[in-house]
């Protein structure tokens, strides 16, 4: 019976008109248009995919055409570099920059969202007007800064006052992304709450957070990726191999005559990308969702 | 000389009797004077008035009021002393330490009811005292009663949990395991029926898992209800409740006591003879006085740790004293000079502006308690109460929510950003070269003077640089613009298969670490690296584009091009899925062609909703450090051109890193810093000041 229904010629169901004959030259051009670019990003990264994995390729990666598998590069990186020793930091780094943002600017996004207090306005543009200056813009006094606390207090490390520099390069865009996600939340929520006698802590606790969880997500990854991304500050503050993050050791693999070794780099590279890929293909919606909302709309 | 008003206010602005007759005398004549226009008479009535007042110590109130004080001191040191025999007596009896506060309050507020009833009219001090005592001996016995009656239960409770230890429930156990299999059972049947349902295609998948998501809900609860039937468990979730319960009742019961309390407090004036706030004033410089002098004990405290941080850090630290090497604000003066070999002007100056900034917060602080003692003490002088620590602890968590909350923002803030940028601005000033790194001074504006005229070592390729920098962050993001605006619309378009695949590999450039990528770009380009080799193929000819300048920009213009792309992709392709279908079907209606719908709805949509982020985009390229600097570090040199700091391909942001990282030109560095602050600060700010939110004032 099923058989006799299906009709061997196809009828046209689409509620589109038919293509026309330079309409279908039309998506054959953007088919090829969009092939192109497919192969533009691709070729790149699978080139890196591809010296990662070549044991024919020497201290330098150079155009060769003979491959050959191999992890030896992979073993060079894990024995002859501190790879695991960066990872370990980054993560540190990045971790506990995250988690220092969330809570400071959980608490600032939400007071600018819902108070209205004496210097609000006047703060909020100061804030928007400090977070454009570049964050290295205070390199110098880092420096000293540092000298200064880790000479009264020894145990305050470069490191930590790396965290201490992206936290507070974070803390302003970020007020400004919840703060504006915040305003989205109704507020007969927060009025419902009070007059059930919630105080300010717990309509934030009980209310607003579980509301602005999705952006609090996007706050916390972004502050966790960031230290992963960033090359200058980390370079110029941290100055011993073993205390490295990802990006400033990597990148002794490409410069530095004693330490030179590109494929190496490579592999590192690729260890480092992949799982930072997996993450945006995975939170594509969530990442994007938290640029736009972030943004001041016009 | 100060005038007395005829009747008191509360801060709602109702209006009472005095009951302090000499007062209102005073009062009743100060309106006379007032009101008088001869000027005998007038005068008669201020000699009255000082007659009056001089004869304070005989007037029939003052003398029943100065009665009622020395009684009152007598009742109150013998309250005291029966107090402390009561809490004797009760902590004999093993009475609980909480009950303990409960009973000797509600003890007091008896003793207290029947002093001050008397006193009712002489003062509002008493009433107000009568009338806490009458609230308290109405609200604690039902406080008690609750306390003692939760207490017993829970008791009884802990008394049958001693019992219960000991109990094996063997049948309860066996009964509970055939009961869940029981249920298990019916759980796996009503799953597999809803599944069948869904094969069926009779329900949807949502429903499915709805469905399945209830069943589970159901078998759990099943078994959290049958759970209660064994004595043991059911004893100890009692205990938990009751316990819980008796917190939290007990702490709302108390509230709603403390809330009645501060009720009356606000409807009971308040009466004195001073009617000039001073002692405000004369407190400024030390918060928590003018407070505790309001009788405002608990603020006084806090504004006390206030007093401490300006005493102990903030002026010792400007003055110099306590600093690591500075001299506190002096120091910002005279930089270290003249100073031993070790100190260094650098430290000198951070030292300073960290001193300032202490300042700052300690003038505030000044401000804030001046501003809260004033105002009570004012406040006092009209009639209104001042406010007890139950109810400034609920306006601190009220209307001071905000500020408390975002203390460690500011915090973070002032030192960690702002110390540094006002640090650089001073450095700017300065003549901090290779030559003077340990001790420099200020130069004024030279640094900026250089600069501008494009003179010295470090300002003769400011310009050049400048007209690189602007020429990059234009190509550079208007390409990624162009390239991820064009690629969203070719995806976007409805005839066009695997968009999800499309999508995925776009956003590739963005996802990978632009440090990995870069470098990754800056190896294969490097002589005989994979692409020079391929291009030099095709073009038939050796070429080494990172020895060349030009190419070297080309190559930066289209590499941040094949980055940037990927975000621009994702933000378009974004707001192109949110714009409503309608539009585009309207205009077909009207004979619209496709570069018409482009040119007329897209592109203007998508303009208006991202045009903040990719003016943000251009001043991310402006900064963008690590393209240029990890893709050839600023080269190829071309010495005779830019000298030996800057290299071709060089931008504001990597000239910056080479003067102070590499060449410690740091004061020239700083300023060119700051010339590129301001401009994005403006830029910033004139792009938000034409933006719908700022214009509306819905910030």
């Amino acid at each position: 019976m099923m058989k006799r229904k299906e009709n061997k010629e196809k009828l046209y169901l689409s509620d589109k008109p038919p293509l026309t004959l330079f309409g279908k030259i039309g998506i054959f051009i953007t088919y090829v248009i969009l092939f192109a670019w497919v192969y533009a990003i691709i070729w790149p990264l699978f080139q890196m995919f591809v010296s990662a994995f070549n044991g024919k390729q020497q201290q330098y990666i150079m155009a060769n055409s003979n491959f050959e598998f191999s992890i030896r590069h992979f073993q060079y990186l894990f024995t002859e570099t501190l790879y695991l020793t960066w990872v370990k930091n980054t993560l540190i780094i990045a971790g506990t920059t995250a988690i220092l943002t969330l809570i400071v600017v959980s608490f600032t996004g939400y007071a600018y969202s819902r108070y209205r207090f004496k210097g609000r306005n006047a703060s909020l543009m100061a804030i928007l007007l400090i977070q454009t200056i570049p964050t290295f813009a205070g390199i110098t006094a880092y420096f000293t800064m540092h000298s200064i606390v880790s000479a009264i207090i020894p145990q305050f490390s470069r490191q930590m006052m790396l965290i201490l520099i992206y936290t507070g390069g974070a803390i302003a865009s970020n007020t400004f992304i919840l703060k504006g996600y915040i305003d989205s939340v109704s507020t007969e929520l927060d009025d419902a709450a009070k007059i059930d006698g919630c105080s300010n802590f717990n309509v934030y606790r009980l209310i607003i957070m579980p509301i602005a969880r999705p952006m609090l997500t996007i706050i916390a990854l972004w502050s966790f990726i960031g230290p992963f991304m960033d090359y200058l500050l980390a370079k110029v503050l941290l100055t011993s191999p073993q205390s490295y993050t990802l990006a400033a050791g990597l990148y002794t693999l490409v410069t530095d005559f004693r330490t030179m070794n590109q494929p190496a780099f490579a592999a590192g590279g690729l260890l480092t990308a992949v799982p930072i890929v997996i993450l945006f293909i995975a939170l594509q919606k969530q990442l994007v969702s938290g640029l736009t909302s972030g943004s001041v709309k016009g | 000389m100060g005038k007395y008003s005829v009747f008191l206010y509360d801060n709602i602005g109702n209006t009472y009797e005095r009951k302090n007759k000499y007062l209102l005398e005073l009062a009743l004549l100060d309106e006379k004077i007032k009101s008088e226009k001869d000027n005998v008479i007038k005068q008669k009535l201020k000699k009255e008035r000082r007659e009056v007042k001089r004869n304070k110590g005989n007037h029939s109130y003052i003398i029943s009021l100065r009665d009622y004080e020395k009684k009152e001191k007598e009742f109150l040191n013998e309250l005291k002393r029966s107090k402390k025999v009561y809490i004797k007596e009760l902590k004999e009896d093993k009475t609980n330490r909480k009950l303990i506060g409960l009973k000797t309050r509600l003890f007091e507020s008896e003793k207290k009811l029947t002093f001050y009833k008397e006193y009712i009219d002489l003062s509002y001090d008493a009433e107000f005292e009568y009338r806490k005592a009458n609230l308290d001996s109405i609200h604690l016995p039902k406080i008690i009663e609750f306390f003692v009656e939760g207490q017993k239960e829970l008791n009884i409770a802990l008394n049958e949990k001693e019992e219960l230890k000991n109990l094996d429930e063997k049948d309860f156990k066996n009964d509970f395991k055939k009961f869940k299999v029981s249920q298990k059972e019916i759980f796996k049947n009503e799953k597999l029926r809803i599944k069948k349902l869904r094969k069926e295609g009779l329900i949807s998948k949502k429903a499915e898992e709805n469905g399945i998501k209830e069943l589970k809900k159901k078998y759990e609860n099943a078994l959290e209800i049958k759970k209660r039937e064994s004595k043991k468990f059911a004893n100890k979730e009692f205990i938990k409740t009751k316990k819980y319960e008796l917190k939290k009742d007990l702490k709302t019961m108390t509230k709603v006591l403390e809330a009645d309390i501060s009720d009356f407090r606000r409807k009971t004036p308040v009466e004195i003879e001073k009617t000039i706030p001073y002692y405000s004033y004369l407190t400024i410089l030390i918060p928590g006085l003018g407070q505790g002098l309001n009788k405002q004990y608990m603020k006084m405290f806090l504004f006390f740790i206030a007093t401490l941080f300006i005493y102990l850090v903030a002026i010792p630290y400007a003055l110099g004293y306590g600093n690591y090497q500075g001299q506190g604000i002096a120091g910002l003066i005279n930089l270290a000079e003249g100073g031993l070999r070790i100190h260094k002007s650098i430290i000198f100056l951070i030292e300073g502006i960290v001193a300032v900034f202490l300042s700052i917060i300690a003038v505030v602080m000044l401000i804030i308690s001046f501003i809260d003692a004033h105002k009570v003490e004012k406040n006092v002088i009209k009639g209104i109460r001042p406010s007890n620590w139950f109810e400034t602890r609920m306006t601190i968590s009220e209307d001071g929510f905000p500020y408390v909350v975002s203390l460690p923002a500011l915090l973070i803030i002032v030192f960690i950003v702002l110390v540094p940028i006002m640090t650089t601005f001073l450095l700017s000033f300065t003549n901090m070269d290779p030559q003077h790194q340990s001790k420099f001074t200020w130069i004024g504006i030279t640094n900026y003077k250089m600069i501008i005229m494009g003179e010295g070592l470090a300002g003769r390729v400011f310009w050049l640089i400048l007209g690189w920098t602007v020429i990059w962050t234009l190509a550079a993001t208007t390409l990624a613009i162009l390239i991820g605006f064009v690629l969203a619309l070719l995806v976007n378009n409805e005839r066009i298969k695997g968009k999800k695949f499309f999508r995925t590999i776009y956003l590739l450039p963005w996802a990978v670490p632009a440090f990995i990528t870069i470098m990754f770009f800056s190896i294969m380009l490097a002589p005989r690296g994979v692409l020079t080799e391929i291009i030099n193929n095709i073009v038939g000819m050796k070429i080494e584009i990172k020895n060349d300048p030009t190419l070297t920009r080309i190559a930066l213009i289209l590499m941040q091009g094949w980055l940037g792309s990927s975000y621009i992709f994702i933000l378009t392709t974004g707001v192109l899925q949110a714009i409503p279908g309608d539009l585009y079907e309207a205009a077909d209606m009207d004979g619209a062609t496709a570069w018409d719908k482009i040119r007329r709805i897209t592109v203007p949509l998508v303009l208006f909703q991202t045009a903040p982020l990719l003016v943000t985009q251009y001043t991310f390229n402006f900064n963008n450090f690590s393209a240029i600097f990890l893709f050839n570090g600023g080269g190829p040199f071309d010495p005779i051109k830019y000298g030996n700091l800057a290299g071709s391909s060089d931008i504001l942001i990597s000239y910056i890193y080479k003067l102070t990282m590499d060449n410690q030109y740091q004061a020239i560095g700083a300023a060119i810093t700051m010339f590129i602050s301001l401009g994005l600060m403006l830029f910033t700010f004139i792009g938000f000041k034409n933006s719908k939110q700022f214009k509306e004032g819905r910030l």
